[in-house]
């Protein structure tokens, strides 16, 4: 056979043929016909048939997906953004689109003030996942939950897709934004010296800043106002009591040792949580035990931060001024000078308000001890909703205590606009009120709905003549705007963003406007110089950039190199950032003279939601179904009050109750919450909007109706507030399901299951095996213990940096399509998430211990998933994964009976359909779906993978570079997205990588060992940092 | 009601002549149904009908429509499956094991008990298909040659499940029509309807009551008697693996194969019983289907019953015995948990109330009987609901655990259920013979030879 061939070698043959394959003597003799019918791809009248007004009359579902369709093809076809100013991609071989292989692109995503440095990856031009830029020198490649859902945003079928102009019927019509820019310029023009007011929220990008002063000269009556729902307003203005100027820096939470955290969630919502999350588990290393920091939290209501302190104390936030001046007393008593007049000081006593107050005596005792101990290493942080005199007392205790050498400077004088004042706000609203106001531009935000009621807002701006909201979907302000002009989404806009000194953020966007809309900038630019041109807000962008930020920075480059580089990496770094924080101003302490404001009645606090903000994502599905951190609730707010003011108040669990704060009035459902303060009711944001898409419309309860213009503790806290029970309920549904905690069969089953093993810092001191000692025996088994040569995969979590966020769940949610599945199937236990976050309470009612464990497929090396299946749609494959070939399953749920851990998901119905009447249905939203993970139909089982996708690209990777495939070049979604590198990932028989160690750990252990199922995911214990000699 | 119990009763009462038993037991399939089986049938159809519909409603929009969820992923399903397949248990039961132990007073009832056994069968093996994700994907389940040379998973109990399912349905079809043949040459000869005489014709393969043919008959009768015999063990036994071989507690129990045969008898006698009440009554053959035939079967009820019971001991005293948290944590859950009015329920039904049977009142009063029996019914459906549904939503981590609740479609398939198995039997008892006709001539007074020639032979 051999010879033969080489004989065929040797003999010449006709050189065409060789590289000429041909399937038909019609192809091989070049026929005319057949060449022509290649060159058309499809056979004639294969696309004949696609004939829009031949399909039977329009359903609204129909139509819907036609909408969509047409903007589809629009977006595959626009997806080269060649000539729409140059964009480049993050990785190093730029230069074309390879089929099959994802571009990574630099931008930034700014929300509620703060910019996240993010990487989209897209593939084939269409923007698939969000990750953070590691280059960003704050995000360091990690982003928050929100910005990685922001790509669902993108794709909302709901998104305007072009001007919309009210009729005189008030209805509104479809319009052109020639037309519209023609009327709206008219009209601002002739406005005769009446002010125009541009509405806005906070403006972290210096050329936004410079487009508002451009409209303003162009149009002298233009006025900016600002606002933030959720804003560091108060920190900052007390720091420029404290210290004559600047803004509250950041701080270095990776340095502290002991952190007091007052009514702060500065893991969850309280500032850039990319951040302070991630230095505060650089602090919680287990490697590290003598850095290991101490976290005291002190709050209203158990938040994301309380559930990972180490002591945790429960206090109304309306009575924090008094804790904090009892602490300042307490510690002058230990020798300290807080420079308090002792008058002062003496009305306030540490150990009677713990008692009244129910906290512990000796667990503050210890606390002032650490405080002292560990002076300059030490941190207390007021969250941003206390008051004024509470943020002045912090500052002072941490000026006396030396820890300001833990504030970072970067923060501290940026130039960035300030915020409306209250008294600007009502001077608008009166101006409104008498007519002077002109038009009201909202520039993409909604007041109607965010801001407080008791300001009048509303009725005012209904005597503005003009009204133009520029929004990406309609909201309850553009309802009463006259023009609704679409605005970009951020993945299609051109822009930067400072936040901090030292470095400027670049936002690029990542592919054209699927629909007719402009970026925001775009439309004031248009107004400004009266013609649309395209690209008009990159090439002012690009000749700000260069007439003004460029020559600051001095640069080698030219300015287009420098350009071009700035986009590829998405940050510019300046570098200088001042050095001192100033000194403190003692005079300020006059503040703390104040008599403290009545406290009376239960108090309310408002609260950042942890998935919809400020209310912005509402109609974000991934979002409105990540499960709260701490109660697990999904698709709404509600009350959160504790046990023991449940009982007082005479309510259970989704009882309605009705709030008072003066005149303004709430009903809203009751949760009980372990750990919440007596008498205080916490209430998330963003929720209930009135006028929003089919996802977040009239989901969960606005409770912005109880914020006021004025009161005593901000904007966020009231005292006095009076509750009746209306005798009505409602569904709160959750992923967990709520079990009475004093219930005795059920309390101490986390423990006797050994489905949580943990300790304390001093236990591992003293026995570095505690833990393995806990562990079960390997168990005898029947079966030959099976042997993975090569590669095998496991993962690790690290307990000691999870904080339970879930921005592991959104990025799996992301990188595996996962369905959203609604509040209705929510409710009867079918969310199909990936991944979940399990959250167990030990411990008393009052002031729970909280264990948390991310749970996904363990991928079992004695799978007992695998063996119940009678068709072998699940199986192991030899690098020990439990695999899942979705086209084999026939749907008998046998696999999720038979797993212990119930991490396999079932499509009880086709979700893509199911959800809000074939929403995900819609041709745009197929856009998100990344194509190298299968869609599940329904009536199949699906679960976690470990990315097998990720695994096979590296594996293919590995093959083509004849290089041995290794544990680390597969990087998990849930890892990437991780802000505490809790998770990892790798070869558990590769003994010489970073992996091996976690996998080897001592403190290791897996959950349900006993059962003998061997699986490979290793949980690393928690330690929690206590005092020895409590344990 | 003194009955010398040292003497064997007379099988069939009233001391009928041949002729009587011919014409009693085919009365119903000669005469036009009376307004009383049209109401029967109407009731049943309707049932049937509701169980279509909630099954399309099913097939079309997938298995949301029912309750079942994450951890539950199994509930009115499989319970209905399991409850099914043990009604399904008595039949053979008494053609089989009764006929070789020669207790002929199982003449009266065993064709009946066949027949339910078959439709018990075929309802619940609709089961299995019906409760996959994707049903038009079930063949994916049976093994046959395939290019990707794909095969089942031989260790799945739910593959063995279809195996030994199919054989229990086909090895009892087989035993039924082997009975029938006799009485369908009977019916043939006694017919004037054309379309009926071809019919029987065809269906008594030419039986012509030949002596040759009796020898053959009978010793097949033996033999299948004898491969059916370990059926009846074997199919609730295997059924029951779906739970004893997984890990889940509640499931994970070396009991499980003799407790559900107990359990199956103890159901399918309960169905029987139930079903006979109200055909002797309907078809005037309380001659045939003796108050004495009742008392035997609610006897077998006491002892299956009490195995029952015993099980239900067993599996708490295991529990605790094994020292495994999870196991003892399920098994308290029953009792106090969420579920325990299921856990009542089933206990009253199973375990406390065929305890009245021990007196011989009540073993000798058809309305109490049926009362029991139909009690029995429910005790068994929720015996399984409890295994199952109970054992799920109480698994190994407290984070998945979650409640079931039914929905009006899970209600409508169990409805349906009921409704296909009596619209078969209806149609079973409008078409054939529902006693055997030849069996009950063999076991009259004076049908067998004697030396003495009376009724007190032996």
């Amino acid at each position: 056979m051999a010879e033969n061939l080489d004989n065929q070698n040797n003999n010449e043959q006709p050189k065409e043929s060789d590289s000429n394959y041909w399937q038909s003597f019609k192809e091989l003799y070049k026929d005319i016909s057949f060449t022509e019918a290649k060159k058309l791809e499809f056979q004639k009248g294969v696309e004949d048939e696609f004939d829009v007004d031949k399909l039977p009359a329009v359903s609204r579902r129909k139509f819907l997906a036609l909408v969509s369709a047409s903007a589809a093809l629009a977006a595959a076809g626009c997806s080269d953004y060649n000539g729409n100013g140059k964009i480049i991609p993050y990785n190093t071989k730029p230069e074309e689109i390879t089929l099959g292989k994802p571009n990574y692109y630099a931008s930034t995503y700014v929300d509620n003030g703060l910019d996240y440095g993010i990487l989209i990856k897209t593939r084939e031009g269409r923007p698939i996942k969000v990750d953070g830029n590691p280059d960003h020198p704050v995000s360091k490649g990690k982003t928050s939950a929100k910005a990685q859902s922001a790509i669902l945003g993108l794709y909302d079928p709901e998104r305007l897709q072009q001007p919309l102009r009210k009729t005189t019927s008030g209805n509104f019509m479809k319009s052109t934004w020639q037309h519209v820019d023609q009327e709206i310029s008219k009209s601002l023009s002739n406005i005769g010296g009446k002010e125009i007011s541009i509405i806005s929220s906070k403006i972290i990008s210096p050329t936004t800043l410079k487009v508002i002063q451009d409209f303003q000269q162009k149009y002298s009556g233009a006025k900016l106002y600002s606002y933030q729902i959720f804003n560091e307003e108060i920190k900052n203005s007390a720091w420029k009591k404290c210290y004559g100027s600047g803004l509250f820096p950041s701080i270095k939470w990776n340095e502290a040792k002991i952190i007091l955290a007052l009514e702060s969630d500065f893991l969850g919502t309280d500032g850039n949580k990319v951040e302070s999350s991630r230095m505060f588990a650089e602090g919680r290393n287990t490697s590290d035990l003598d850095n290991f920091n101490r976290l005291y939290s002190i709050e209203g209501n158990l938040s994301l931060t309380g559930l990972n302190a180490d002591y945790r104390m429960r206090l109304r936030p309306d009575l924090q001024f008094e804790f904090v001046m009892s602490l300042v007393h307490e510690i002058s008593k230990q020798g300290i000078s807080v420079g308090v007049d002792p008058s002062i000081l003496n009305q306030y006593n540490l150990y009677d308000f713990a008692q009244k107050n129910s906290l512990y005596g000796n667990v503050l005792q210890l606390l002032v001890g650490d405080l002292i101990k560990n002076k300059g290493a030490a941190i207390i942080y007021a969250g941003r909703s206390l008051p004024e005199n509470v943020q002045v007392a912090v500052n002072l205790l941490n000026e006396a205590l030396g820890n300001t050498k833990l504030y970072t400077q970067d923060t501290i004088e940026l130039p960035n606009s300030s915020l409306s004042s209250t008294s600007d706000w009502e001077n608008l609203v009166q101006s409104m009120n008498n007519g002077e106001i002109g038009a009201i531009i909202n520039f993409d935000t909604n007041p109607v709905y965010h801001l407080p009621s008791d300001l009048g807002f509303v009725e005012a701006v209904k005597k503005v003549p003009l009204i133009v909201s520029l929004t990406e979907s309609e909201n309850e302000s553009s309802e009463l705007a006259h023009y609704v002009l679409p605005i970009s989404h951020p993945f299609e806009s051109w822009g930067d963003a400072q936040t901090r000194l030292g470095y400027y953020s670049m936002q690029q966007p990542v592919i054209s406007p699927l629909f007719y809309t402009r970026q925001k900038e775009e439309v004031l630019l248009a107004w400004i110089s009266g013609n649309y041109k395209e690209n008009i807000y990159h090439d002012y962008l690009m000749n700000y950039w260069q007439s003004t930020i460029y020559p600051t920075l001095n640069e080698m480059l030219d300015f287009n190199r420098f350009w071009l580089g700035a986009l590829q990496r998405g940050v510019v770094n300046t570098g200088n950032i001042p050095k001192s924080v100033g000194n403190f101003n003692k005079e300020v302490l006059v503040i703390l003279n104040q008599n403290q404001s009545n406290i009376s009645g239960y108090a309310v606090f408002l609260k950042e939601g942890y998935a919809t903000g400020d209310g912005k994502y509402a109609n974000n599905g991934w979002l409105q179904e990540l499960p709260h951190p701490v109660t697990k609730v999904t698709w709404d707010n509600y009350a959160s009050i504790s046990v023991a003011t449940a009982k007082q108040m005479n309510v259970e669990e989704k009882d309605i109750i009705e709030i008072t704060l003066d005149d303004r009035k709430l009903k809203i459902p009751v949760v009980i919450q372990p750990g919440s303060a007596d008498n205080t009711i916490t209430i998330e944001l963003g929720y209930g909007r009135s006028k929003c898409g089919v996802v977040g419309q009239g989901v969960g309860f606005n409770a912005n109706v109880l914020m006021s213009k004025s009161s005593a503790f901000g904007p966020w806290i009231y005292t006095s507030a009076s509750i009746r029970k209306t005798g009505d309920t409602y569904d709160i549904v959750s992923t967990m399901e709520h079990h009475p905690i004093d219930d005795p069969l059920v309390s101490g089953v986390v423990k006797e299951r050994k489905i949580i093993l943990e300790g304390t810092v001093s236990d591992y001191k003293k026995n570095p095996k505690f833990i393995q000692e806990q562990r079960s025996m390997d168990t005898a088994t029947l079966y030959n213990r099976l042997d993975f040569p090569g590669v095998k995969w496991g993962m690790s979590i690290d307990l000691n940096k999870c904080t339970g966020c879930g921005e592991c769940v959104i990025s799996c949610n992301a990188e595996n399509n996962i369905p959203v599945v609604g509040k209705d199937q929510v409710k009867v236990s079918r969310e199909m998430q990936w991944m979940r976050i399990d959250r167990y309470y030990s411990g008393s009612a009052e002031d729970p211990k909280v264990s948390l464990e991310p749970m996904l497929c363990q991928q079992c090396d004695h799978a007992p998933c695998e063996n119940v299946c009678p068709v072998a749609a699940t199986n192991h494959s030899n690098d020990g994964l439990n695999q899942m070939v979705y086209n084999r399953c026939v749907g008998t749920r046998y696999c999720s009976n038979n797993c212990p851990y119930k991490v396999r998901r079932f499509n009880f119905f086709n979700f893509k359909d199911h959800f809000r009447d074939g929403y995900q249905e819609s041709n745009l939203f197929d856009l998100v779906y990344n194509p190298e993970v299968t869609v599940r139909s329904r009536g199949v089982m699906e679960k976690c993978t470990f990315c097998i996708q990720r695994i096979m690209e590296a594996r293919e990777d590995a093959i083509r570079d004849h290089k041995p495939l290794k544990g680390s070049d597969v990087v998990t979604a849930c890892q990437e997205a991780c802000g505490t590198s809790a998770i990892n990932f790798g070869d558990m028989n590769d003994d010489k990588s970073e992996f091996y160690k976690f996998r080897n750990h001592e403190l290791g252990y897996y959950v349900l060992e006993n059962l003998n199922v061997r699986p490979n995911v290793t949980y690393l214990a928690k330690l929690r940092n206590t005092h020895s000699e409590e344990a | 009601m003194n009955i010398d119990y040292t003497k064997e009763l007379a099988l069939v009462e009233g001391n009928p002549r041949l002729a009587d038993i011919d014409e009693i037991i085919t009365r119903p399939l000669t005469q036009p149904p009376t307004r009383k089986y049209y109401i029967a049938l109407s009731i049943s159809s309707t049932a049937l009908l509701i169980g279509a519909y909630s099954l399309w409603l099913t097939l079309y929009y997938g298995i949301g429509m029912w309750g079942n969820n994450i951890p539950v992923g199994w509930a009115f399903d499989i319970t209905n499956f399991v409850f099914w397949i043990g009604i399904g248990h008595a039949g053979t039961l008494i053609s089989a094991i009764l006929f070789l132990l020669r207790q002929r007073w199982r003449t009266g009832i065993a064709r009946f008990a066949e027949g339910m056994t078959i439709f018990a069968v075929m309802t619940a093996g609709i089961f299995p298909v019906i409760h996959t994700g994707r049903p038009w994907l079930a063949g994916y389940l049976i093994p046959y040659p395939n290019q990707h040379l794909l095969w089942p998973n031989f260790v799945s109990p739910l593959l063995w499940d279809v195996f030994a399912v199919s054989t229990y349905f086909t090895v009892s079809l087989m035993f039924w029509y082997m009975g029938l043949i006799p009485d369908f040459a009977i019916l043939r000869d006694q017919t004037v309807n054309k379309i009926k005489k071809t019919i029987y014709s065809f269906f008594s393969l030419g039986w012509r009551h030949s002596n040759r043919h009796w020898r053959h008959y009978e010793k097949t009768y033996m033999i299948m008697a004898g491969l059916a015999t370990p059926l009846v063990l074997s199919v609730h036994t295997i059924v029951s693996f779906d739970f004893a071989v997984s890990l889940i507690p509640g499931w994970h129990t070396t009991i499980f194969p003799p407790y559900f045969v107990a359990g199956a008898i103890y159901s399918g006698f309960a169905m029987v019983m139930t079903v006979l009440i109200l055909v002797r009554k309907v078809f005037d053959m309380e001659n045939i289907i003796t108050l004495n035939h009742l008392e035997r079967m609610a006897k077998v009820m006491l002892l299956t019953g009490s195995l029952v019971a015993y099980s239900y001991l067993m599996e708490f005293f295991i529990a605790w015995y094994s020292q495994i948290p999870a196991e003892q944590y399920d098994f308290w859950a029953r009792v106090v948990g969420p579920y325990r009015w299921a856990w009542y329920f089933m206990i009253s039904c199973n375990a406390l109330i065929p305890q009245l049977i021990w007196f011989k009142k009540i073993r000798r009063s058809v309305t109490v009987l049926f009362i029991i029996s139909i009690c029995a019914n429910i005790g068994m459906w929720f015996e399984r609901f409890v295994i199952i549904v109970q054992s799920l939503s109480r698994d190994y981590l407290p984070s998945s655990w979650h409640m079931f609740t039914p929905t009006l479609v899970d209600f409508g398939v169990l409805t349906g259920s009921f409704g296909l198995f009596f619209t078969l039997v209806l149609l079973f008892a409008k078409t054939m013979p529902v006693i055997s006709i030849v069996e009950t001539k063999s076991v009259l007074e004076g049908a067998q030879p004697t030396v003495h020639g009376g009724s007190d032979h032996e």
